[in-house]
C-alpha cells in the first residue's frame, strides 16, 4: 500500500495538468475542456481514495518533496536552521479532506456540463482552466505538511476564488464582487502571514505533525515554561495562534469578515458550490483542524474562536431569513454554518467540527447545485418570489433539494442533525462546567431554530404554492449532467450521518463512531499512527465537561432541544409560506425587517472604514509624501542647482583671479589649521 | 632562487621602460625628422608604455615589491604602491597612445607629442616611486613640464595655446608653494628623505640643528601644509584646481584624459607616500599638527565643489573637468580618514578608486575625443541621439558615466561603497560628516551623468547627420576601457588585495 503515497503528490497534479491543458488548448477540446477536468478530478478521487485506504492499513504518511530555501537563524526556543520545504502530510483528516475535495471536486465539474456548456456560455476554456487551477490549489493545501506551504496555497485558492467570481467580468457587479472577496479575506490573510512568521520566528519550525512540528515544540515550550519573546509561553501560542485565525477568518467568513461571501455569488453557481460552499471556505475551518494540536495548548484562544463561531452562526442565520435570492439565503446559511464548526472545535470537539465539515461539504454542495439547478428551471431567475410549484415539474430537483434542505435544518435522521447535535452536545458538556459557554450555546441554539426556518421558507418559497412567474410555468429541461450529481449528493446528505452516530453510540453502547475511530487512528481491533495527539478525545481533552444526570441523559436533552428548534423553526416556515399564495410576512417583524435587510449594516461600516478612516488617511500620508518628502527632495535640487549657477562664476577665466583665490584659499586652510594646532601661540 | 642575480635598480625597470621608449622616440624622429611615421610612433608608444606595464604587472605578482626596495640611499623606493601606481600609468598611457593615433591625425609635432607623453609618464611613474622630498619634487617637475607644453600642442588653436599658459602660471605658483614648503620642513628637521623626517618627528633622532622638533611646530606645520598645496594643485583639488577646467577643455582630448586620470593618481600616490612615511598621524597629532583635519575639509570642499560646478555646465569636456574634480574630493577621504583603526581600509579604497576611475574617466574623455574627431560639437544638446549613429560607442560611455556615477553593477560602485564604508568605518563625527558628502555628492552628480547618457539615447538629434566613421584606434581604447570597468568587477578580489596589501604596508 506505500506504494500509493509515492503516488500521493499526483493527486493534485492531476488538476494542475487539466490547468495547463485547458488554458493551452481548451478551445480546440470537445466540451471546452471540461472532459479534461473530469478526468483529472476523477483520477484525484481515485488516488484520493487509495492514499486513504493506505492510511487506514499502514498509517499516516509524512514526506517533504523539495526544499526550496535554508535560513541560519536560531529560533527562540534554540533551534538552529530552519528550512522551508513543499511536503505531504497524509494522515486520516487530509485524506478524508483529500476524498471530500476531489469528490465534490468531480461532481462539479459534470454538473458544470449542464449548467456552463449546455447554456451556452463563453469563455469556457477559462472557467475549466480556473476550477482546475483551483481543485490543484486546495488539494495541495489539504496536504500541505507545513504551514508556509499550506499558507502558499491558501492564497492560491484566494486567487481562483477572486478569478471565478469574477467570471462574468463584462457585468458591473460580478468584477466589484470579484475585488471585494479579494480584499477582505486578503485582511484576514495579513494577519495570517504574520502568525506565520511569528510561529517560524519563534519555534524553527513550520511542520503540522509529528516529529520536530511547531506543535509538539510549542508543547514542550509550555513544559519548559520559559518566556518567548519576553512574554509568558502560553500567552505567546495564544497570540500566534490568534493571528493565523485572522486568515481563518477571512477565509472562512466568519463575523467580522463575512461580508464577501454573500456577494461572491455572483460567480457562476457552480463556482459557489464548489468554492464558496464545500471547500475553499472550508480552508479556514480546516486548518484549525489541521493545527487543532496548537490551539488545544491555549484555551484562550479555543475560546475565542467558539465564541467567533457561535456568534457568527446566529448572526448569519438571522440574516438568511429575509433573503428573496435563493443562492443569497444559502450564502448566509454557508456562514452559520461555518459558524457551527468554529464552535465545534472551539469548544474542544475536534471530532464534531470535522463531522460537520464533511456532512456541510455535502449538503451544501447539494443546496448550491440544486438552486443552480432551479436557476436552469427558472431561466436564470433567482428572485425565490418569482419561483413556485417547481415540486411537480422537477421532481428530481425537489426531492434531493429536500434532502440537503432537511440535513441542513438538522432534522433527525438526515447527515446535519447527528454532526450539529455533536457540536451542540458538546458545547453544553462544557458549558455546565464553565457557565460562559452556555452563552455560546444559547446562540448556536437559537441559530438552530432560524436555520429550519430559513431553510423550509426557501423550500416552500421555490417548489411549492402556485408557480409565481412564466418562468416557472414553463421551466426549461434539466439534463443527466445535473440531476446525475444531484442525485449522488442526495444520497450522500441521507446517508453521510452514519460515519459517527455519536448519540446512539452513547445510548447504546455500540462501537458505531466510525469516524471518530478514523480520525483517532483505528476502528475496531486495527490501529495506525493518526498524528492527531490527545485531540480527537473530544471536548474532554481540553475542557473540564459536565453531564445533567447521566450522560445518557444530557444526550437526550440536547437532542432534544435542537430537534424541538428545528421542528420549531421549520414548521413556522410552513405556515407561514407553506400555502399556495405564500406573503412576505415582512412587516411583522417590524423595524427589525430593515435592519435584517441590511445585514447589520455590516457593509456600510467597512465602507466607512475604507472611505471615512484609510481614505483620509491615505489622503494625509500621500499629502505628506507629495508636500514633505517630495518638497524637500525638489527644493534640495533647486538649491543644488542655484548652487552650481553661483561656483560656475568662480570661475571667471581670468589667470590672476585664480591665483588670488587660490592663495587666499590657501590662507584660510593655513588659519583654520593654525589655530587648530596651536601654531601661532 | 632566480637563474640570474638582477641588480637591485632592475626593480626600476618599468620606470626606465618608459622613459626609454621617449628617448627612441626621438632618436627615430631624429633619423629622418622630415618624415613622419605615424603608425611608427604610435606603435612605439603604446608598445612601451604596454611593455612597462606588463613588467610592473609582473614585479607586482613576483612579489617584488614585498617588502620593497630601497634604491640610492633610500631616494627611491619600489614597493607594492609604487607598482600599483606604476600600473595606473602605464595603463593610462597605452590608452591614450592608442587613441591619440586618430586624434592627432593632421597636427605636427607628432614625435614631439608621444614623446612629451612618454616623458609626463616616466615623471608620474617616478613620483609612485619617490621616497624623499627632492626626488618626490623633481619627478613632479618632470611630469608638469611635458604636461605644460601637451595642453598648448595645438598651436593653431587659441582654446589649447591659453590653457597651456594658464595650466603653466598656476603650475609655477603651485610648485613655489611646494617648494616653499619643503625648505621648512627641512628647516624643522634637518631632513629630506621621508623615512628620516618621521624619525625626527616621533623623537627618534635629533632634528639637524639639535632643537627639539616640538619648539617648531609653527614652521613644520605650514610647511606641511605648503606640501598639501602643491600636491592638491597635482590633483586638481580645491582651491588649487583652478587650472583644471580650463586645462582639460582647451587640451587635445586625450591629454585631458591623461591629465585627469595618470596625473591625478601619480599626484595621489606621492600624497599618500609623503602623508604615512613622513608623517605618521600619531606623531603629529603630539605636536600639534593634525593634517587629516585639513584633508577633511579639503575632501567636503573639493567634492562639493567640483559636482555642484559640474551639475550645470553645458559644454560636455567642462562638466568632465569638474566631474574630476569632485572624484579628486573622494579619493582624497583616503588620507582624511587615516587617523583612524580602519585608516588602511579606507587608504586601500582610494587606491582602488583611484585605479577605477583610470578607466572609466579616460573612457569618458576618449569619448570625448570621439566626439571631437567626428566634429558633432561640445555642448550636451550636439551630443543629441548620438547613440544611433554610433551604438557601441555610446554603450560604453553610458558604462563610463554610470560607473563614475557609481551605479552597480560597475567598479565605480564598488570602489566607491568601499570608500564610504571605510569612512563610517573610522568612526568619528567628521569623517560621517564626509561620508555624508560622498553620498550627496554622489546623488548630485548621477543627476549630470544621466543628462548626457538622456542626450545620447533618449534625445533627438537636432540636426542630420552624415554617417559618423569608426577611428579604430579611439575605438579600440573605448572598448578596452570599457571592458576593464566592467570586468574589474569580478576582478575587483585581486585589486583589492593589491591595494590593501600596499595600503597596510605603507601604514603599518
Amino acid at each position: 500500500m506505500e506504494s500509493a503515497f509515492e503516488f500521493a503528490p499526483a493527486i493534485a497534479l492531476f488538476p494542475l495538468a487539466a490547468f495547463v491543458i485547458a488554458l493551452l488548448f481548451g478551445r480546440q477540446l470537445p466540451k471546452r475542456g471540461a472532459l479534461v477536468g473530469i478526468v483529472a478530478t476523477g483520477a484525484s478521487l481515485v488516488f484520493s481514495l487509495w492514499a486513504a485506504l493506505a492510511v487506514a492499513t499502514v498509517g499516516s504518511h509524512r514526506e517533504p518533496l523539495f526544499e526550496w530555501a535554508v535560513g541560519e537563524p536560531t529560533s527562540e526556543t534554540g533551534v538552529e536552521g530552519i528550512e522551508f520545504t513543499f511536503g505531504i502530510l497524509l494522515d486520516p483528516l487530509s485524506t478524508l479532506m483529500l476524498v471530500i475535495v476531489s469528490l465534490i471536486a468531480l461532481l462539479v465539474h459534470v454538473f458544470s456540463l449542464g449548467y456552463m456548456n449546455a447554456e451556452g456560455e463563453t469563455g469556457l476554456p477559462r472557467y475549466y482552466a480556473e476550477l482546475g487551477l483551483f481543485t490543484f490549489s486546495m488539494l495541495a493545501f489539504v496536504f500541505a505538511d507545513n504551514l508556509l506551504m499550506a499558507f502558499i496555497f491558501f492564497e492560491l485558492v484566494g486567487l481562483c476564488s477572486y478569478l471565478l467570481i469574477g467570471f462574468w467580468f463584462r457585468t458591473e457587479s460580478a468584477p466589484s464582487a470579484a475585488k471585494k472577496a479579494f480584499l477582505v479575506t486578503r485582511f484576514g490573510d495579513y494577519f495570517f502571514l504574520l502568525g506565520v512568521v511569528a510561529i517560524a520566528a519563534t519555534f524553527g519550525t513550520l511542520g503540522f505533525a509529528g516529529e520536530g512540528s511547531f506543535v509538539e515544540a510549542a508543547g514542550e515550550a509550555i513544559d519548559a515554561g520559559e518566556s518567548l519573546f519576553g512574554v509568558d509561553p502560553e500567552l505567546w501560542v495564544t497570540i500566534t495562534g490568534l493571528l493565523v485565525l485572522g486568515g481563518v477568518i477571512g477565509k472562512s467568513a466568519q463575523f467580522p469578515l463575512h461580508t464577501w461571501l454573500p456577494d461572491a455569488m455572483e460567480g457562476p453557481t457552480t463556482v459557489s458550490a464548489l468554492i464558496h460552499a464545500a471547500t475553499m471556505v472550508a480552508a479556514g475551518v480546516y486548518l484549525v483542524a489541521r493545527m487543532f494540536g496548537y490551539y488545544a495548548l491555549s484555551p484562550t484562544a479555543l475560546a475565542v474562536i467558539a465564541f467567533v463561531g457561535a456568534f457568527t452562526a446566529l448572526f448569519a442565520a438571522t440574516m438568511g431569513v429575509v433573503k428573496d435570492d435563493i443562492k443569497q439565503v444559502l450564502a448566509y446559511s454557508t456562514i452559520s454554518q461555518y459558524g457551527y464548526m468554529m464552535l465545534g472545535l472551539g469548544v474542544g470537539g475536534y471530532v464534531a467540527g470535522v463531522f460537520h465539515l464533511m456532512n456541510h461539504a455535502f449538503f451544501k454542495a447539494l443546496l448550491f447545485l440544486g438552486a443552480g439547478s432551479v436557476i436552469v428551471l427558472a431561466h436564470h431567475k433567482q428572485d425565490m418570489w418569482e419561483m413556485g410549484g417547481l415540486k411537480s415539474k422537477a421532481p428530481v430537483t425537489y426531492y434531493t433539494f429536500l434532502a440537503g434542505a432537511l440535513a441542513l435544518a438538522g432534522i433527525i435522521p438526515f447527515s446535519g442533525f447527528w454532526s450539529k447535535d455533536e457540536i451542540l452536545y458538546d458545547a453544553l458538556i462544557v458549558g455546565i462546567e464553565q457557565p460562559v459557554f452556555l452563552l455560546a450555546y444559547a446562540m448556536a441554539l437559537l441559530a438552530v431554530f432560524f436555520t429550519g426556518f430559513y431553510t423550509f421558507r426557501m423550500v416552500f418559497l421555490t417548489f411549492h404554492g402556485e408557480p409565481r412567474s412564466d418562468a416557472v410555468r414553463d421551466p426549461h429541461p434539466v439534463g443527466l449532467s445535473i440531476k446525475l450529481p444531484l442525485v449522488v449528493l442526495g444520497v450522500l446528505a441521507v446517508v453521510a450521518g452514519v460515519a459517527n452516530l455519536a448519540p446512539v453510540a452513547k445510548l447504546t453502547g455500540l462501537e458505531i463512531t466510525f469516524l471518530e475511530g478514523w480520525l483517532e487512528g483505528g476502528i475496531g481491533e486495527a490501529s495506525y499512527l493518526a498524528y492527531s495527539g490527545a485531540v480527537f478525545e473530544g471536548a474532554e481533552a481540553v475542557y473540564a465537561t459536565g453531564v445533567i444526570g447521566t450522560e445518557s441523559t444530557t444526550v437526550l436533552v440536547a437532542a432534544g432541544v435542537s430537534l424541538l428548534l428545528a421542528f420549531s423553526g421549520a414548521g413556522a416556515a410552513w405556515r407561514l409560506y407553506g400555502v399556495p399564495e405564500p406573503v412576505r410576512h415582512t412587516e411583522s417583524l417590524g423595524g427589525a425587517y430593515r435592519l435584517l435587510r441590511a445585514n447589520y449594516y455590516q457593509d456600510e461600516y467597512q465602507v466607512w472604514l475604507a472611505s471615512g478612516f484609510t481614505l483620509p488617511l491615505a489622503r494625509a500620508a500621500d499629502r505628506f509624501d507629495q508636500g514633505v518628502i517630495d518638497g524637500v527632495v525638489n527644493g534640495v535640487s533647486s538649491v543644488s542647482l542655484f548652487g552650481s549657477g553661483r561656483l560656475k562664476r568662480l570661475q571667471t577665466g581670468i589667470v590672476t583671479n585664480y591665483a588670488a583665490l587660490l592663495v587666499l584659499g590657501f590662507l584660510a586652510l593655513l588659519v583654520a589649521l593654525g589655530v587648530h594646532g596651536g601654531w601661532f601661540l | 632562487m632566480a637563474l640570474v642575480e638582477l641588480p637591485d635598480w632592475a626593480a626600476l625597470a618599468p620606470v626606465l621602460a618608459l622613459a626609454a621608449t621617449a628617448l627612441v622616440i626621438f632618436v627615430v624622429d631624429g633619423i629622418d625628422p622630415r618624415r613622419t611615421d605615424r603608425q611608427l610612433l604610435a606603435g612605439l608608444a603604446a608598445g612601451g608604455s604596454l611593455f612597462a606595464l606588463a613588467l610592473a604587472v609582473w614585479f607586482s605578482l613576483a612579489g617584488v615589491g614585498d617588502p620593497g626596495f630601497e634604491l640610492f640611499g633610500g631616494q627611491l623606493v619600489v614597493d607594492e604602491m609604487a607598482l600599483f601606481f606604476v600600473v595606473v600609468v602605464a595603463v593610462v598611457t597605452a590608452l591614450i597612445s592608442i587613441a591619440s593615433y586618430d586624434y592627432m591625425t593632421e597636427h605636427a609635432y607628432q614625435a614631439e607629442y608621444y614623446s612629451l607623453v612618454l616623458l609626463a609618464a616616466t615623471g608620474m611613474a617616478t613620483m609612485a616611486t619617490a621616497n624623499s622630498l627632492v626626488t618626490i619634487f623633481i619627478a613632479l617637475e618632470l611630469a608638469s613640464l611635458p604636461s605644460y607644453a601637451l595642453v598648448a600642442i595645438l598651436k593653431e588653436n587659441r582654446g589649447s595655446v591659453e590653457a597651456g599658459l594658464k595650466y603653466f602660471l598656476i603650475g609655477a605658483l603651485s610648485s613655489a608653494i611646494f617648494v616653499y614648503g619643503v625648505s621648512l620642513i627641512y628647516g624643522a628637521t634637518g631632513h629630506l628623505q621621508l623615512g628620516a623626517i618621521a624619525d625626527v618627528i616621533a623623537g627618534e633622532a635629533e632634528a639637524g640643528a639639535g632643537h627639539a622638533i616640538a619648539e617648531f611646530d609653527g614652521m613644520l606645520g605650514l610647511g606641511v601644509l605648503m606640501v598639501i598645496g602643491g600636491l592638491a594643485f597635482k590633483t586638481a583639488s580645491v582651491p588649487f584646481h583652478f587650472w583644471a577646467p580650463d586645462a582639460y577643455e582647451g587640451a587635445p582630448a586625450p591629454i585631458s584624459a591623461f591629465l585627469s586620470s595618470a596625473s591625478k593618481a601619480a599626484g595621489f600616490v606621492i600624497a599618500f607616500r609623503i602623508f604615512t612615511e613622513a608623517f605618521p598621524i600619531d606623531a603629529m597629532v603630539g605636536i600639534g599638527v593634525d593634517w587629516t583635519v585639513a584633508f577633511v575639509v579639503l575632501a567636503i570642499v573639493t567634492m562639493t565643489v567640483g559636482n555642484f560646478a559640474a551639475a550645470t555646465q553645458e559644454n560636455v569636456k567642462r562638466m568632465l573637468a569638474y566631474s574630476s574634480v569632485g572624484h579628486a574630493g573622494y579619493a582624497l577621504i583616503g588620507l582624511a580618514g587615516l587617523s583612524g583603526a580602519n585608516g588602511e581600509f579606507v587608504l586601500a579604497a582610494a587606491m582602488m578608486h583611484l585605479l577605477v576611475y583610470g578607466f572609466m574617466n579616460t573612457g569618458a574623455f576618449l569619448f570625448v575625443a570621439l566626439a571631437e574627431h567626428w566634429g558633432v560639437g561640445r555642448t550636451f544638446a550636439d551630443y543629441n541621439g548620438l547613440a544611433s549613429r554610433a551604438p557601441m560607442a555610446s554603450v560604453a560611455m553610458t558604462v563610463f558615466l554610470f560607473s563614475l556615477a557609481g551605479i552597480p553593477p560597475f567598479g565605480g560602485f564598488f570602489s566607491k561603497y568601499f570608500l564610504f564604508v571605510g569612512a563610517i568605518g573610522v568612526g568619528s563625527t567628521a569623517m560621517l560628516v564626509v561620508a555624508a558628502a560622498l553620498v550627496v555628492n554622489s546623488a548630485l552628480s548621477l543627476y549630470y551623468y544621466s543628462r548626457l547618457v538622456k542626450a545620447l539615447w533618449i534625445e533627438e538629434p537636432t540636426i542630420e547627420r552624415a554617417t559618423l566613421t569608426k577611428p579604430t584606434g579611439i575605438y579600440a581604447a573605448i572598448v578596452v576601457a570599457a571592458v576593464m570597468t566592467v570586468v574589474i568587477l569580478p576582478g575587483f578580489g585581486p585589486v583589492a588585495d593589491a591595494a590593501t596589501a600596499a595600503a597596510a604596508a605603507l601604514v603599518a
